[in-house]
């Protein structure tokens, strides 16, 4: 019995996603739930018989499913039959799309993060933009699905969004052409001593990639290689099983992660195997609000059993995992949340993200944070376990000098030992 | 099994929602469903199922089913919905005027609880807030991403009890608490004053006092103006609706006869003509109504109906177009909640819908003048919606003319009215300008 999860948020705009079967339901449901169906019928045959004209039946309970599984967590929602088959075409890259991820929040559909090299990153897309209207129609009432849908379409045509940008004075309408997003998920190059590794997303191949970074990064700077650098800023997520391997690329032993759902028997725990690719050397991560649940499952395996230095910003805080439920011949799928992971110390990030070790501000943050740009800003989020400290003190860039990536030279400049950070007294100290 | 129907667009929070004609539901639920619907059911079911098994935390059915009725109705249009019993059980109070409101018409935008305008004379203008003001807590509780009939229901309870509002105003960098003692709120009153020898009337609501407020507007008119009074100007700019009731009363005030509005439903006993009496208060004496893409439901159908008997002339910018009837279908005599559901079309005297299409004014005038808002002049109309009812029948292809702008260099304070009195005191803006569209 297989059994895949995802870790992203939200839902993916022309990006490959997985997808997964899941065993048959427990038994059947108590009478409470029997009852309730009545009820149901009732509303469903009022509907059929008043409403102002004919409505297909298969439409209303597509609808009311909808409804049902959407109110429960932003990150729970319903395909249909036939989105259901277009997501598995989707998974073989025949559709077009713009490269963002996004989800639902106040009514709108909000941008967690535009990927790497999409049309929507090279539109100046960003993370905390809302997207109010596609092609004129606004997007309020609709469902996530219903909203992506119309993002996608075949590839070379063309699609406006009206964008509400916090801080932006008005709305504004960006068009774009729809690609076929083939996210480039890791990037590296070499910073003197350095190796750098961006990694965008977590899709199959994003651990051999990090693999084959790693080894070239070897051979490029050969024996006085200081550390390693991984950004996962603006990384939101992808597959479990990616993550895993990520992490366990860079640890010996221990406890990676472990989810936990309803019931005693859904508890899985994953453990890293021996070896370390990176050799044992200094590794910072960095992160941001726009780094989410894939992303957060590595940053805190790292964190916890010391192999990595957390640098930037509190992460989202998606700490829930989603299930394809697929529901009986030709019925469509649920993507239900399920479970929510655990960190090796046993913490969950649901909501409260990963706190960093030494707290980086980029300089651009400010609005989002008003605006609310994390899980705990979506209504109806799963609440956290609570206790996550908050970074005590956050390094700013210096006023009046211009710096184009401010976390990743105060990274660089801190593996350098060019800044030294002292605990409890962090202080920027760029010069 | 009571059916009441609505006409309103929107809401007002702590104002009787409407009430407007009763007649009895054909068909209980004793109605067998074919096959195929047996089969959607059981496919409900399925969903409902996995998700009580399997979901990461354990939820109640009832709120399971709830969320489905709700996503069920929301769907199919914009204006359809449930009321769970809780909602369903505080509007019935509401409208029997035990309870009480704060007098504020409140709408969500973007997940923000936006102040569309505080009521004159009510607990939240005497306080002070003001429209623009965004509504961020409500007894200090968040109102982020709350549904339009949450927020209701918590501005909402006996009269004499306290309700603290917490709202974000532009400029101010402190939110600011309203500490409110709800009242008996009374409804959007029908406001009238003289413009030289026009008679202006603001109806900004239609509920169960518009037709008697409006009567007392043209009976005051004519007694201060007498033998001058050259006409009335009725503004519906900004009326969302209200009870289709007192639009048709409205209407029948200056008719003397003939069809005001029909409904039709989806079975044909379900049609419904509603004809003028005679008796025309305003004597015959030349209407002008203003519109714009606030002017919605039972405010289009005054509108249409006056335009299509030629009775009104109707100036400024096209209507919102919504052009359909909300039923309350209790489920289980209410303990169930019940549906708010479109069950009809309206339809104007010459058998057009306006939904979608709105009312075309006569005279296309734009928006301008230093006592606009401009941020009122957003333009609003029912296409716009997701899932709107398309439109249908004679002009639902109709395209609006650009409306006329005002000649550059002069000043108005409201172009639209300015032009409208102009238009029947024969002074000279008007006849600088285009003639009437067809």
């Amino acid at each position: 019995m297989k059994r895949a999860a995802f870790v992203g948020i939200g839902a993916v705009v022309g990006f490959v996603v997985a997808l997964t079967l899941f065993p048959a339901a427990h038994g059947a449901s108590d009478m409470s739930a029997y009852r309730q169906l009545d009820l149901f019928s009732d509303a469903f045959e009022r509907v059929r018989e008043d409403y102002v004209r004919p409505v297909d039946d298969s439409e209303l309970i597509d609808d009311a499913i909808n409804g049902m599984v959407s109110a429960l967590d932003p990150h729970s929602s319903y395909m249909n039959a036939k989105e259901f088959a277009d997501m598995q075409i989707q998974t073989k890259g025949e559709f077009g799309g713009l490269g963002i991820e996004v989800t639902q929040a106040n009514g709108l559909i909000k941008v967690i993060s535009p990927i790497d090299g999409t049309p929507a990153a090279r539109a100046g897309i960003r993370t905390g933009d809302y997207i109010a209207t596609i092609d004129g129609m606004s997007v309020q009432g609709l469902s996530l699905t219903d909203a992506i849908n119309k993002l996608r379409g075949p590839q070379g045509t063309k699609v406006t969004i009206t964008i509400l940008r916090p801080g932006a004075k008005k709305p504004f309408d960006v068009t774009l052409t729809r690609a076929i997003v083939e996210v480039d998920a890791v990037k590296y190059h070499r910073d003197g001593d350095i190796g750098y590794i961006r990694i965008a997303a977590f899709n199959e191949k994003t651990a051999d990639e990090v693999e084959d970074a790693v080894a070239n990064l070897k051979k490029q700077i050969g024996p006085g290689l200081k550390g390693y650098i991984i950004d996962l800023r603006n990384n939101p997520g992808g597959l479990l099983d990616q993550a895993i391997q990520v992490s366990d690329d860079f640890l010996n032993s221990g406890e990676i992660v472990s989810t936990r759902g309803r019931h005693q028997d859904d508890t899985q725990r994953y453990d890293a195997k021996p070896g370390d690719i990176a050799d044992g050397k200094p590794i910072t991560v960095l992160i941001n609000g726009g780094t989410a649940s894939a992303s957060e499952i590595v940053s805190g395996a790292l964190q916890d059993h010391k192999r990595a230095t957390i640098l930037g910003m509190t992460s989202f805080g998606k700490g829930s995992v989603q299930t394809i439920i697929v529901l009986g011949d030709g019925r469509g799928a649920l993507r239900l949340t399920t479970a929510r992971y655990y960190t090796p110390s046993g913490r969950s990030i649901q909501a409260e993200g990963i706190v960093p070790d030494v707290a980086v501000a980029q300089g651009d943050e400010a609005q989002l944070a008003s605006l609310g740009a994390s899980e705990a800003d979506l209504p109806g989020h799963l609440a956290g376990d609570g206790g996550a400290k908050k970074p005590q003190h956050i390094i700013k860039p210096p006023a009046g000098k211009k710096i184009d990536d401010f976390q990743l030279s105060y990274a660089l400049d801190l593996m350098r030992g060019k800044v030294a950070v002292a605990s409890g007294n962090k202080s920027a100290n760029a010069d | 099994m009571k059916l009441l129907s609505l006409a309103g667009l929107g809401a007002a929070a702590g104002f009787c929602a409407a009430v407007a004609f009763t007649h009895i539901a054909q068909g209980d639920t004793g109605d067998i469903p074919p096959s195929s619907s047996y089969a959607q059911l059981d496919r409900f079911a399925e969903a409902l199922t996995k998700v009580h098994d399997n979901y990461v935390t354990p939820e109640d059915d009832r709120t399971l089913v709830e969320n489905a009725i709700d996503g069920m109705t929301s769907s199919l249009d914009p204006h359809s919905s449930y009321f769970s019993p809780t909602v369903f059980a505080e509007m019935q109070t509401t409208t029997q005027g035990q309870y009480g409101g704060v007098g504020l018409v409140i709408a969500v935008e973007s997940g923000q609880v936006k102040v569309i305008s505080p009521i004159d004379g009510t607990p939240a203008s005497r306080a002070g807030i003001k429209a623009g003001d965004v509504i961020m807590a409500i007894d200090g509780v968040s109102a982020q991403g709350l549904k339009l009939d949450d927020v209701q229901s918590k501005l909402r309870g006996p009269q004499g009890t306290k309700v603290t509002i917490t709202v974000a105003r532009e400029g101010q960098k402190d939110t600011i608490d309203f500490h409110l003692v709800r009242a008996d709120v009374a409804v959007e009153p029908v406001t009238w004053r003289t413009d030289g020898d026009v008679g202006y009337i603001k109806i900004p609501a239609f509920n169960d006092h518009t037709d008697d407020g409006v009567k007392k507007a043209v009976a005051g008119i004519k007694a201060k103006l007498g033998p001058r009074l050259k006409g009335y100007v009725l503004d519906l700019r900004n009326d969302g609706g209200g009870v289709l009731d007192a639009a048709i009363a409205v209407s029948d005030d200056f008719l003397d006869g003939g069809e005001i509005v029909s409904t039709r439903g989806r079975h044909p006993e379900d049609m419904q003509r509603y004809d003028a009496h005679p008796g025309d208060i305003a004597d015959g004496k030349p209407i002008l109504i203003l519109t714009n893409g606030g002017t919605a439901s039972a405010s289009e159908i005054v509108a249409g109906a006056l335009q299509d008997h030629r009775r009104a002339k109707v100036v400024g910018t096209v209507t919102f177009g919504k052009g359909s009837v909300q039923t309350i279908i209790p489920l289980n005599d209410g303990e169930d909640g019940a549906l708010h559901l479109t069950t009809g079309r309206y339809y104007a005297p010459s058998g057009r819908s306006i939904q979608t299409v709105g009312i075309i004014p006569d005279y296309p005038v734009a928006a301008a003048g230093k006592k606009i808002d401009p941020a009122d002049q957003e333009i609003e109309s029912e296409a716009k919606l997701p899932h709107h009812l398309p439109a249908e029948g004679p002009g639902a292809n109709a395209t609006p003319p650009p409306p006329l702008q005002p000649p550059p260099g002069k000043t108005f304070d409201d172009f639209q009215l300015d032009y409208a009195v102009s238009l029947l005191d024969g002074t000279t803006l008007a006849s600088t300008a285009p003639r009437p569209h067809g």
